[in-house]
């Protein structure tokens, strides 16, 4: 390998075309890193919250105390998010009417939402990984298309068609394939990996719904019992 | 409890920023380009090394690894420089002979010259002495005529005065007889007529007073003439004389002259020989300096080429180690790549083509490329397929792990010519 079919010579010398293909695949492929790294970071800090709050949740604390323990104003994130959600309109209903099942469809339709709210927070900017990943291998291609047409275009005006005539035109068309492949392949990758990771978290959202609207339920049902006893 | 527990929980609250991915995504990216540069002049510098040249060709045998080469290199180096110090030394040699020849051949010249010069200035000596010796002769010659002028002047003169001596004796003589007779007539005469004797003897001697008078005058008129004409003669003389000195001394001064011009003439002449002398002895002395000067830069040129071969003659046993065990494998290939050949039915003799052969760990073809065209495509491409088709090279495993690395990139040289 001379010093002419270097990496950095090449895409240098490339055609500006090639070049913008290569600066936009640069550009996607920081970004999807980005996306990437901080989809992780927001992924493993779910999980260990989720975690953490279940553990405290199934720990036999009362819920009201639960409740009380975070500042009504302050965010909360996950399956706090959704008890919190779901507890706090149980609260107001339960004060205004006795219909358990009236309550219940309400506890169930905050909490939705609430899940609802979670599940984009968790796949903020996935789609823009996806759309990395399906696209950056065409632009790659376009790239290598609009490179390999210079070749030939090249090998038009040469009296002979040498391979040393096409070698560098087709060496740099396939550096933007092999940029468009260096972005699309890590931003597939963590595409499935961050949304089958945000898929489980929302499916412990939801069962954890559905423990907390069962709980709400058997509390419910006692008091209409009582009630109606 | 609660509270500990509440502590971590606060943490997951915060939502994650852009900074901290942002800034690792950057630095993968300069991660993986920095890696891409260091890798890639890490490899270079082995790519000159793995340009040993195996010649495709049927006869040719000279297959050799770049250790080899570089022994074989080195030693037609030293071969080189051997030839070259003797062709030096020889040269030398043969122009320290020329110097002295030259040299030898300019002192005959010199001494010839030298010689020619003495005869020269000896022949102009004898010329100058001749011409003196003529000159005084000429003079002598000179003085010689002119004595005997004055000589056969004064005999003129004498004899003039002797013939005037004569007449006057003569004249005395008849005088002296006229006075006889005049006596004898007188007494005669007196004896008759003293007075008419005495008259005419007065008459006479008045006459003869006269004539002696005129006689007199007309000798002395004579002399007179003959003294102007001896006076004018000996101006003449004395004329012709200081001419002839003058023209002497004229012809004395010119001859001076041109001695001296020939003697300026000469001395400058001798100056200049000098002057060539010494600038030709100067420029001899630049030339040699210069010689010794460039004999010293090549002396120590070839020291530290030697000191260079010194080194290398390690490398070099090293290499025909190497170089033993790699020639069996790149005989192989040679041999295979031979059989995978097919001309181009157009392939001339002169056509030359190198292909560069990357090989993989396992002796797969990783890429063959032509390094150095032939100028026609279809030939290019013949080698090419040759190359292509006799791969893989599988007894590349068989090498030791050092040449393995070194026949992972070699050269194929391909020329038709010596194909039959």
């Amino acid at each position: 390998m001379n010093d002419s079919m270097s990496i950095p010579h090449l895409i240098m010398s490339a055609s500006t075309v090639v070049q913008l293909v290569m600066l936009i695949l640069v550009l996607g492929s920081i970004l999807s890193w980005v996306v990437i790294f901080q989809r992780t970071f927001v992924m493993r800090r779910a999980r260990a919250a989720h975690q953490t709050f279940e553990e405290r949740f199934w720990s036999g604390v009362d819920l009201n105390e639960l409740y009380r323990e975070t500042p009504s104003e302050q965010e909360t994130q996950g399956a706090e998010h959704v008890f919190r959600a779901g507890f706090r309109e149980f609260n107001r209903l339960m004060a205004k009417t006795k219909s358990a099942d009236a309550i219940l469809d309400g506890v169930q339709r905050s909490m939705r939402v609430a899940w609802s709210r979670e599940e984009e927070r968790l796949t903020l900017h996935l789609v823009f990984l996806a759309t990395v990943a399906s696209a950056s291998p065409y632009i790659g291609l376009f790239g290598t298309v609009w490179g390999i047409m210079g070749s030939f275009q090249a090998l038009s005006m040469a009296q002979q068609a040498t391979l040393a005539t096409v070698a560098p035109w087709i060496a740099e068309a396939l550096i933007a394939t092999a940029m468009g492949l260096f972005a699309a392949i890590p931003a597939v990758i963590f595409y499935n990996r961050l949304s089958s990771e945000s898929d489980r978290l929302l499916g412990k959202y939801e069962d954890f719904a559905e423990e907390f609207h069962s709980i709400l339920h058997r509390n419910l049902q006692g008091r209409s019992e009582a009630g109606a006893a | 409890m609660a509270r500990g527990q509440r502590g971590p929980s606060r943490s997951y609250d915060k939502p994650v920023g852009y900074g901290v991915p942002t800034l690792l995504a950057i630095g993968l990216h300069v991660l993986v380009v920095v890696l891409s540069l260091v890798t890639l002049p890490q490899r270079q510098p082995a790519d000159p090394e793995s340009t040993s040249i195996v010649q495709a060709t049927l006869v040719s045998t000279e297959t050799t690894t770049d250790q080899a080469q570089r022994a074989e290199e080195a030693r037609a180096r030293a071969a080189a420089r051997q030839a070259e110090e003797e062709a030096r030394q020889e040269e030398e040699a043969r122009q320290a002979e020329a110097e002295e020849q030259a040299r030898a051949e300019a002192e005959r010249q010199a001494a010839e010259e030298r010689a020619r010069e003495a005869e020269q200035q000896q022949a102009a000596r004898e010329e100058e002495a001749r011409r003196l010796q003529e000159a005084r002769q000429e003079a002598e010659a000179e003085a010689q005529r002119r004595a005997e002028e004055a000589e056969r002047q004064a005999r003129l003169r004498e004899e003039q005065e002797a013939e005037r001596q004569r007449q006057q004796e003569a004249a005395a003589e008849a005088e002296r007889q006229r006075q006889q007779e005049a006596q004898q007539r007188a007494e005669e005469e007196a004896r008759r007529q003293q007075e008419a004797e005495a008259q005419r003897q007065r008459e006479a001697e008045e006459q003869r007073r006269r004539e002696e008078e005129a006689q007199r005058q007309r000798e002395a008129e004579e002399q007179r003439r003959r003294e102007e004409e001896a006076q004018r003669q000996r101006e003449a003389e004395e004329q012709r004389r200081r001419e002839e000195e003058a023209q002497r001394q004229r012809e004395a001064e010119e001859q001076r002259r041109r001695e001296e011009e020939a003697q300026r003439q000469r001395e400058a002449e001798e100056q200049r020989r000098r002057e060539e002398e010494a600038r030709r002895q100067r420029e001899a002395e630049e030339q040699r300096r210069r010689e010794e000067e460039a004999r010293r830069a090549a002396e120590a040129a070839s020291q530290g080429l030697d000191r260079a071969i010194e080194g290398e003659s390690d490398a070099v046993a090293n290499a025909r180690q190497a170089q033993e065990a790699a020639n069996s494998f790149i005989n192989l290939v040679r041999r295979a790549v031979e059989q995978a050949w097919v001309i181009p039915p157009g392939a001339g003799g002169g056509l030359a083509a190198t292909v560069q052969v990357q090989l993989g760990p396992s002796g797969e073809l990783f890429g063959a490329t032509i390094t150095q065209s032939s100028g026609d495509s279809s030939f290019d491409r013949s080698a090419l397929q040759a190359v292509e088709a006799a791969a893989p090279f599988g007894e590349l495993r068989q090498l030791p792990p050092a040449a393995q690395r070194d026949f992972r990139q070699f050269n194929l040289r391909f020329t038709p010519g010596d194909v039959r």
